[in-house]
């Protein structure tokens, strides 16, 4: 940018490319956290689309559609993609928006880093997508990516390892600007424990990011190495061992959990304040629960596998240690209700998403406590319970989060108020189908019905048909978002600056749009 | 930085209480003046360990 401060006032940029090439090379971080946004909609719509062939499928017993191998397809991809294609770019499109705008920084520590961290991820999906279509079809072993089913598979297996690689290269690079970006460039005055709680859960999960992503592209290398360089890591007929890939999988794959949910707590940690009129209960304790949670994920990893045999005090160790980890959630979540308690509260569309949050995330962490005791886990292990406690966690714990800050700073992004009426109707339809679809699950489970099979006993019709009109609703009730969000791109009543009379930050201080550069000059925090 | 930098005891303190989940107003804002990043990081690793071989001392009484 030119030195020049006469231009310095100057809300656009001089120059610089229009049309395609401006997003291309852009390395403003409103563009590339609109990028990753977009990318992330378009691919939950791809893989939602997936969901509903599963529960298509599944809405009777015996095969109706599609052929079971395909099936297994169908429920890896949208495993595989919803996590790293949905939810994490979600993520990082929060972070390049918000995270700059809340700590006062004109951008981005690595603003050409930032450019290429987004523009791998399209190469990543593409070569999700096209395995659809290579010869034997795509992935068929469930995203976890197990051996020995991922060492026998055709040339779609390859892809979906290079697929992995880049994009865990890419949460790294984001990883690395987030944590620079936070930790150097603060506007004066904004020590560590004034940060808004979302920069502070993103910090965290950066770390995370760069601890547990090389173990992945580690495990997923010795996939790759197994299956055409003649090694044996994993393959027990040449002295390797297949558990051994399930342990490195899951110490990435758990506090991949973590990854998913910690920026979901920061958001919601932003919004209950604001739309109860009162600041955060416990601050300092959301910090530093997160940093246990971060922590502790580390120790928990082998509760993923209790059922592949591990020594009766290994179970014993996981199992307390993953029951533990209930106690700084439970702070979490006992601080969300007494920043509510006795407050002004309305409940306009991003509360209505964050206090359902707070409800169905606690069912899911319930269920996880189940889940954690090995007797009962040895039981419901790969059945549709685990299929419900994850869901719980993930679609009205990461999915509703994403949706509550999606609508509470939208205003900022466009200028202009979503529809609050098209918000609420968006809101009661989710909530209402994501349990109609869900809750059901816990039944079909504990009742024995194993996860991913097209096919199942006619003891199981009612609650599957259950689960699959609920989640045909689910999945259209979606369309009424992005119905909501192209109409406040369009146009609507304009957004005042704070644009919610509770807003607190370093972001509402900004016009609305807020313009292409922000905080050229740094504010300062008292 | 002008405030003189705490102990490592009150770092310990401050990441054993954080592990339960609450603190003491005063003794929050006092931890929040006088410690430092590494200072809570390193005390917070240290507790990581202790409360791994807590946990396994607990396994150890259970099959023991």
């Amino acid at each position: 940018m030119s030195n020049d401060a006469a231009h310095a006032h100057d809300d656009h940029s001089h120059g610089h490319p229009t049309g395609i090439m401006r997003w291309l090379t852009t390395t403003n971080h409103k563009d590339i956290g609109s990028l990753y946004m977009w990318f992330a909609g378009f691919m939950f719509l791809v893989a939602g689309t997936m969901a509903l062939v599963i529960r298509a499928e599944l809405f009777q017993p015996g095969l109706q559609f599609v052929h079971p191998d395909f099936f297994n397809q169908m429920t890896t991809l949208h495993g595989l993609i919803m996590v790293f294609g949905v939810i994490m770019p979600a993520w990082s499109g929060f972070a390049n928006w918000q995270i700059p705008l809340m700590i006062g920084a004109p951008d981005m520590a690595f603003p050409r880093l930032n450019n290429w961290g987004f523009w791998v991820l399209p190469v990543a999906a593409f070569l999700l997508i096209l395995s659809l279509f290579m010869p034997g079809g795509a992935v068929a072993g469930g995203w976890t990516m197990y051996p020995p089913l991922f060492i026998q598979g055709g040339i779609s297996y390859d892809m979906t390892i290079f697929a992995v690689h880049i994009l865990g290269a890419s949460s790294i690079m984001g990883s690395i600007n987030i944590i620079t970006t936070i930790l150097n460039m603060r506007a004066p005055g904004m020590t560590l424990m004034k940060m808004p709680l979302f920069v502070w859960t993103w910090l965290i999960t950066a770390y995370l990011l760069i601890a547990t992503v090389p173990v992945l592209a580690g495990a997923v290398t010795m996939l790759l190495t197994d299956r055409n360089f003649d090694t044996h890591f994993f393959n027990a007929a040449g002295g390797g061992d297949p558990v051994m890939f399930q342990h490195i999988f899951w110490f990435f794959g758990h506090p991949e959990v973590y990854i998913l949910i910690l920026p979901a707590f920061g958001v919601v940690s932003q919004i209950i304040p604001t739309f109860a009129r009162k600041p955060l209960f416990g601050y300092a304790s959301m910090v530093y629960a997160t940093a246990s949670i971060a922590l502790l994920s580390f120790i928990v990893w082998a509760h993923h596998m209790f059922t592949v045999g591990m020594p009766a005090a290994a179970q014993l160790f996981f199992m307390y240690s993953t029951m533990l980890i209930a106690v700084p959630t439970g702070v979490k979540v006992f601080n969300w209700v007494a920043t509510m308690w006795k407050g002004s509260m309305t409940f306009e569309t991003p509360m209505l998403f964050a206090v359902a949050f707070v409800c169905l995330f606690t069912i899911g962490g319930f269920s996880g406590l189940v889940c954690a005791m090995t007797p009962v886990d040895i039981q419901i292990h790969d059945t549709y319970y685990v299929v419900a406690h994850f869901h719980y966690v993930l679609v009205s714990g990461a999915l509703f989060s994403i949706i509550a800050g999606i609508y509470y700073w939208l205003p900022k992004w466009t200028g202009h108020m979503y529809d609050e009426k098209l918000g609420k109707l968006h809101f009661w339809m989710s909530v209402i189908s994501m349990n109609i679809t869900f809750f059901p699950m816990h039944f079909l489970g504990l009742a024995g019905m194993p996860r991913r099979y097209a096919d199942y006993a006619l003891q199981f019709a009612e609650f599957n048909a259950i689960a699959s009109v609920g989640a045909f609703l689910f999945g259209f009730s979606q369309l009424i978002f992005l119905v909501v969000i192209l109409k406040a791109i369009k146009g609507g009543q304009k957004a005042t600056d704070q644009v919610w009379e509770g807003a607190d930050g370093l972001e509402w201080t900004v016009p609305s749009p807020a313009p292409y550069h922000t905080f050229e000059t740094a504010p300062v925090v008292k | 930085m002008a405030e003189r930098r705490g102990s490592n005891l009150q770092a310990a303190k401050a990441v054993f209480w954080s592990f339960f989940g609450v603190r003491k107003k005063t003794h929050y804002e006092d931890d929040a003046v006088k410690l430092t990043p590494v200072q809570v990081i390193v005390a917070g690793l240290i507790s990581l360990v202790l409360f791994i071989f807590a946990v396994l001392g607990v396994v150890w009484l259970v099959t023991s």
